[in-house]
């Protein structure tokens, strides 16, 4: 157990295969890019330490799998996430329209305590393909939506060209750490065996 | 078995070894030296590939979830999660630099870009190199058997954490024989025995992949086989807890382990923490746990010396009759004032031990209780009080715990429900104090701590006759006797009578086990622990189910002879010298057991127990044992 107060952050990160979440987080961690597409089995995890406001913690990086064979994985995967990172592929609309269904099946897999208020962010990846020019998914009506759901933080980015990913994970980071802060008060509430009658009732009477 | 007085078992700290090994005591030994020094040179290959992100700045650690992990063994010890680890920065590596390897070249290992695909053939050339284990046993050998016969005479055990700094990146991490690993239901790491906790998120993650992976298809996880390794999964509600480890113990003493761990955790927390993570899945119980890294590690390393850690069953500090119950009658005297238990301990042994009214204290509540006070070093300073759990007595709820140490290894312990019963338990305290340094019971307490318990060497003679005499390397019981002469050549170094090396001694009734103190031959430490694991796996194979009311074993390997006896009222675990003749041995054992008899009420704690009556079986024999033949 560490001896200083650190704090653990899950970030779940899903979307359609080949939108490019490997390479995001690949980019975020070790400052490196591929081309070549290797499609991710299961899941992947990784950990990156980051300092925010002069705190230390931790974010486990739960990378899925975005083919739909992987879904079985399930409740488990999703249980105790501190964030929710969505991620999509400007130039493809499908990817941008699934983005719905991969919110829903996270708040009904992961039930959070409080649905409304739970942490998300949205990226929309892969903006520096073409110039730009076979981008299908406009910013504004990317944002629209990230507005509808309650104001989504949005960020474009590029994990090949490294845009805008360390800014979004700084967010991630920031959404995860908000929300797990109004958690950290309670202690387990302890029974007192109480009362002399009642401590035998523990012990072997044999 | 002393707790404190020796190295650690799997982790020890490599010392250079001032003297050559001169006197082997065995054959394998320098071939354990050979086969480290050979893992050593396989791992010093440079591999200059994998050196292309080793400056990344940020620490990263990866597993991998294979999705057919669960029927292929080998994806979990050669996929992602075991076996990827390179680094060119380990060409100074030694037997004394495991533990100083550097971060940075740790996180390069797994490099997340390099690997992916392209770099499966630097990884794959060193999955038949690199996989051995770290055997921090041979070290121990270079260190100990160079010191044959001196007892201790090595590094003492030291509490807490070890390579801290390490991650699932690091190849001495990997190669780390037993790790211990609780975690979350959400895939958070709690503890760990080895490396960073934070650092090892990401393999704590695939832990909990596996786990649940498993749980949605209605399944249930409980053993991986992976090569030498066996993962072993005990889940406790939204606690998972798991061991990996390639020590060859019984699949039963490993998760029986992890009870103990997870026991431990209750101990501190009560099972209550439940309700934390039933209101939030992300509840975080590190920080509850803060500090109590001592208690877990100090209760791995009892998993290598304390045989109440597999027999259930605790062990008492041999003293006179009258003084154990002069001890107790005090000890009764507080529990009647509103003490629920009421012990007094000397090292991990009872001296005392007193419950109100029909209250009972499981073994292994008793073993994690003092393995909680002996291990956090505060205790010791002054006297204390602290909310305590016992989890085999109410799993839900807090005692409230004095614990007052008397003298540097004795102390006692009063257990109260009662928030409140702080300054009653101190005055009870200072009686209890006052009648037993009145009586000098401390003074009997501590000539015992060195007199020591007993000893096989002082085993009775079987009825004046003299069968210490014969060779039991000449198999002719009976016939064979030889002037003392003779048997001092014989038995040069060989143990007691007949060639017995040891014995454990467990009442069933009594919950209590005896065990002999070590003698020559099993002088060295790497002994001491190779004997305790016989036992441990015997143990296991005589409690496997579908035993009988009786049963016996008489089982000859290179290392031993092992003789057992199950019986609904005790069980003995004999150990004599391989060579020892069998109808001798099975003589001895039954001197053991009439020995025992004969200073029972100075070894065991009688009267703890409704069975107070109990005494061991009159008629000790082994009448059907000496026909059959294994």
């Amino acid at each position: 157990m560490p001896s200083r107060r650190r704090t653990l952050l899950k970030v779940i990160i899903l979307g359609d295969s080949g939108v490019g979440k490997t390479s995001l987080m690949n980019q975020y961690v070790n400052k490196k890019f591929s081309n070549q597409y290797k499609a991710t089995i299961g899941a992947d995890f990784l950990t990156k330490e980051v300092q925010f406001e002069d705190r230390l913690f931790t974010l486990q990086i739960w990378d899925t799998a975005g083919q739909e064979r992987f879904q079985s994985l399930g409740v488990a995967f999703y249980r105790g996430a501190d964030c929710c990172v969505l991620v999509y592929d400007v130039n493809s609309m499908k990817s941008f329209e699934n983005l719905n269904n991969w919110r829903e099946e996270f708040l009904i897999q992961a039930s959070p305590s409080d649905p409304e208020n739970f942490p998300f962010v949205v990226l929309g990846n892969k903006v520096d393909i073409d110039g730009g020019n076979s981008r299908v998914v406009s910013e504004k009506k990317a944002r629209a939506w990230c507005a509808s759901k309650g104001n989504i933080p949005y960020f474009e980015t590029s994990a090949k060209e490294g845009t805008n990913v360390e800014e979004a994970f700084q967010c991630i980071a920031k959404n995860a750490l908000k929300s797990g802060e109004e958690e950290e008060i309670y202690l387990p509430d302890t029974l007192d065996v109480g009362t002399s009658s009642q401590p035998r009732t523990g012990g072997c009477e044999c | 078995m002393p707790p404190n007085s020796d190295s650690s078992d799997d982790d020890q700290n490599p010392k250079p070894n001032p003297y050559p090994n001169p006197k082997p005591s065995s054959i394998d030994q320098p071939l354990d030296v050979i086969e480290n020094q050979l893992a050593s040179i396989s791992i010093v290959q440079p591999e200059p590939e994998s050196d292309t992100n080793g400056t990344s700045p940020s620490k990263l650690t990866k597993g991998s979830l294979n999705e057919n992990f669960g029927g292929d063994n080998g994806n979990l010890r050669h996929g992602n999660v075991m076996e990827k680890s390179s680094s060119s920065k380990i060409t100074e590596r030694n037997n004394s630099g495991m533990e100083d390897m550097e971060e940075p070249s740790s996180p390069s290992s797994s490099g997340y870009a390099g690997e992916r695909g392209s770099s499966n053939g630097s990884s794959s050339g060193r999955a038949g190199s690199g996989i051995g284990e770290v055997d921090d046993e041979i070290h121990e050998i270079v260190n100990n058997n160079s010191l044959d016969g001196v007892l201790n005479s090595h590094v003492q055990w030291l509490p807490g954490k070890r390579h801290g700094s390490e991650d699932d990146a690091s190849i001495s991490w990997r190669k780390r024989k037993k790790h211990f690993f609780i975690l979350s239901h959400s895939g958070k790491p709690i503890y760990s025995r080895y490396g960073d906790e934070h650092k090892l998120a990401g393999f704590s993650a695939t832990l909990q992949a596996i786990i649940s992976f498993v749980e949605n298809g209605g399944d249930r996880v409980n053993l991986i086989r992976a090569g030498k390794h066996q993962v072993v999964f005990l889940v406790k509600g939204p606690i998972y807890l798991v061991c990996i480890s390639c020590t060859e113990e019984p699949y039963m003493s490993l998760r029986g382990q992890l009870e103990l761990l997870y026991n431990q955790m209750i101990l501190i927390l009560t099972r209550s923490v439940n309700r934390c993570f039933e209101k939030n899945a992300k509840f975080d119980m590190t920080p509850l746990l803060g500090g109590t890294d001592v208690v877990f590690s100090s209760l791995i390393h009892s998993f290598s010396w304390n045989p109440a850690t597999f027999l259930h069953a605790y062990t008492c500090l041999r003293l006179a009759y009258a003084t154990r119950q002069s001890a107790g009658a005090i000890l009764q005297d507080v529990a009647d004032s509103g003490v629920l238990f009421a012990m007094l301990m000397c090292k991990h042994k009872v001296i005392g031990l007193v419950g109100a009214q029909k209250a009972s204290l499981h073994p292994d509540d008793m073993l994690l209780l003092s393995n909680f006070v002996m291990s956090s070093e505060s205790f010791r300073t002054s006297e204390s009080f602290s909310p305590i759990c016992l989890p085999r007595f109410n799993s839900m709820a807090f005692l409230y715990a004095y614990v007052h140490y008397l003298d540097g290894d004795t102390y006692l312990i009063l257990l109260s429900t009662s928030s409140d019963a702080f300054y009653h338990l101190k005055d009870c305290r200072i009686r209890v104090e006052n009648v037993l340094l009145k009586s000098n019971v401390l003074g009997e307490i501590q000539r015992s701590m060195v007199d020591g318990g007993m000893r096989i060497e002082d085993l009775p003679d079987d009825r004046g006759s003299r069968s210490g005499a014969v060779s039991p390397h000449l198999g002719q019981p009976g016939h064979a006797t030889y002037s003392s002469e003779r048997f001092d050549e014989a038995f040069l170094g060989v143990g007691g009578p007949a060639g017995l090396w040891h014995f454990i001694y467990r009442s069933i009734y009594l919950d209590q086990y005896v065990s002999s103190e070590f003698s020559s031959p099993i002088n060295s430490r790497r002994q001491q622990k190779r004997l305790y694991r016989s036992y441990q796996k015997i143990y296991a194979s005589m409690h496997e189910e579908g035993i009988g009311p009786h049963k016996t074993l008489f089982k000859r390997d290179d290392n031993y002879v092992l003789l057992c006896w199950v019986t609904p009222d005790f069980e003995l675990y004999a150990v004599f010298d391989p060579l020892a003749d069998k109808a001798l041995a099975i003589k001895t054992c039954n001197r053991v057991c009439q020995w025992i008899k004969d200073v029972e009420n100075e070894i065991f704690l009688l009267g703890a127990s409704p069975f107070s009556w109990w005494t061991v079986p009159g008629n000790t024999s082994l009448p059907e044992f000496a026909e059959i033949s294994l």
